[in-house]
């Protein structure tokens, strides 16, 4: 093969696998869209009732603000942690603080089914059965290595001196990070918020094991397409994979899409 | 050491929470040496009945094979297919590279749940795979697609192929053009700058790849439920349904601990081993 030939077939493998990861999802779209209650592709006309569908469904309007309370809390305390222990990290030579970014990598490692486990045993052995609660920490200990990472490698690129120049100006210490450093790796930020969130909202497996008394967005998905049998499960799915799509449009034109991908 | 004290102040929180997650796995752990008395309810003192119980039952140690060789499997399929994409994506025009990114993070920061759910709806009996199969021939009557070991695998590759594709990709990309030009210019063929250059400078993105893609891969609980249907049913499967179901905590606790011992043994096999390639190809 020339070498014209062979990237043309690199090329054409690579489109027909990335088509092939598209298509289940338009496949998705496409039941969601049915009029009947067969969940078949391509739909057998169309229509919008199994979208009005989800919001008459009491699991899923409990599910979505709970999911969406999760995911805001999740990230506002994994970044304040994050950033502090980031910065504790970057900015301190003191012995022990290649472990402590080892130690906090750490549940990235642990296997979903081990960590839901041990939360359930753990907790319920507490007497503690409040699903907001225990997911809390639950999603905070997830989603805090993404923090930790993104922020730290922002932190590292950062000239220090800027600040340190800040400081012998006049300004505050806690003043001059606020005003001059956290601007400067304000798209570290957005992205370690991005990851954060989504670490949350999406997680099911570890999540499942904890779902006491209310359950969440995947969680209420899971169950609803293992029992039932109509497009509702494909609206709500659709209706999420819209979102990220939308996330996404943004994060390219604000922060671009490097920031999420090059981790 | 005057900056200890910040230091630690700084970390505190971040340690309370790594505090939290050891805590519970120890709890995990006793709770694997436990007396099994079922529904939620354990004895006091020391056993390893629960071991013996999970070692000796050939079912259990099936689910656990089974766990490997799809995982091990899989895994290899997810490196061809996403060192492919992330190879054209060095090589293609910027247009192109947005799209792929663009896709692949959709798929990225989609709940596992959805894209699972998506895949069950095309493979089901009367899903476009089987339709598109009627139309074109090659079967007359739907074929059991889903509820088979293909379908959980197939599950397996699609969900996993961005977790590939990204780290491959920034090491690829991470080459300077610089030396593959140099390198053509002194007579290598494409073929020889592929082998010597670009493979060998984008191990790292593929060891990365690969821990991640069999751990997930390994304990997959999503993936052989919807895709499965009780037919291929992986380790973490039985460890959700004796937590959630049996209620047998010390049971599950032991599975689990064998699931996370097995997943650190092998996380240290594939580092230790992508390690030694590496430096032999640095040499």
């Amino acid at each position: 093969m020339r070498r014209r030939d062979r990237h043309v077939a690199v090329s054409a493998a690579s489109i027909l696998i990335v088509a092939l990861l598209c298509a289940p999802l338009i496949i998705l779209f496409g039941v969601a869209l049915n009029a009947g209650a067969q969940q078949v592709f391509p739909p057998r006309g169309i229509s919008l009732r199994w979208f009005a569908n989800v919001f008459s469904r009491s699991g899923f309007l409990d599910a979505i603000p709970f999911s969406l309370e999760l995911a805001v809390l999740t990230t506002v305390v994994s970044l304040t942690i994050g950033t502090l222990a980031a910065i504790g990290i970057v900015r301190f030579r003191v012995p022990g603080r290649d472990l402590l970014l080892t130690a906090l990598m750490s549940p990235l490692i642990v296997p979903q089914v081990v960590i839901g486990l041990s939360f359930l045993v753990t907790f319920t052995a507490l007497g503690v059965h409040s699903s907001f609660a225990v997911i809390l920490i639950l999603h905070v200990t997830l989603a805090l290595p993404f923090t930790v990472r993104v922020i730290v490698s922002s932190l590292a690129r950062f000239n220090i001196s800027i600040e340190e120049a800040a400081r012998s100006l006049g300004a505050y210490p806690v003043k001059a990070f606020v005003t001059i450093t956290l601007p400067a790796i304000r798209s570290g930020m957005l992205a370690a918020s991005i990851f954060a969130f989504v670490a949350s909202f999406e997680n099911f497996t570890a999540t499942a094991f904890l779902v006491w008394n209310r359950s969440t967005l995947p969680v209420e998905i899971f169950n609803y397409i293992q029992t039932e049998n109509d497009p509702t499960g494909a609206a709500i799915s659709a209706l999420v994979v819209l979102t990220v799509a939308f996330a996404i449009t943004i994060s390219n034109r604000v922060i671009g899409l490097d920031a999420l991908s090059h981790r | 050491m005057e900056k200890l004290g910040p230091f630690v102040r700084a970390a505190a929180p971040a340690c309370a929470v790594l505090l939290i997650f050891v805590a519970c796995l120890a709890t995990l752990a006793g709770y694997s040496f436990r007396p099994r008395l079922g529904m939620a309810q354990m004895g006091s003192g020391f056993t390893l009945e629960s071991y013996a119980a999970f070692f000796r039952d050939p079912f259990n140690l099936a689910y656990l094979w089974r766990s490997l060789w799809i995982a091990t499997y899989t895994t290899a399929v997810v490196l061809v297919l996403g060192y492919v994409v992330a190879y054209h994506m060095t090589v293609c025009g910027p247009r192109m590279r947005l799209i792929i990114t663009i896709i692949l993070l959709v798929q990225f920061f989609t709940s596992y749940v959805i894209r699972t759910y998506a895949i069950v709806l095309a493979l089901g009996r009367y899903g476009i795979v089987n339709n598109g199969l009627i139309a074109l021939g090659v079967i007359s009557v739907p074929a059991k697609l889903l509820f088979t070991e293909f379908a959980v695998a197939a599950g397996l590759v699609l969900v996993a192929v961005p977790f590939m594709v990204f780290p491959v990709y920034g090491s690829i990309a991470g080459i300077s053009p610089n030396l593959r030009a140099a390198a053509g210019s002194l007579g290598a063929t494409p073929a020889a700058v592929f082998r010597e250059i670009v493979l060998p400078l984008s191990l790292p993105g593929v060891a990365a790849g690969v821990v991640i893609v069999y751990l997930f891969n390994l304990t997959a609980f999503i993936t052989p439920s919807l895709l499965g249907g009780g037919h291929v049913d992986m380790i973490a499967n039985l460890i959700f349904d004796r937590a959630m179901n049996t209620q047998d905590y010390p049971f599950a606790s032991a599975a689990a601990m064998v699931s996370l011992l097995l997943t650190l043994i092998i996380v240290y096999l594939l580092q230790s081993g992508f390690r030694r390639t590496i430096r032999g190809a640095e040499r």
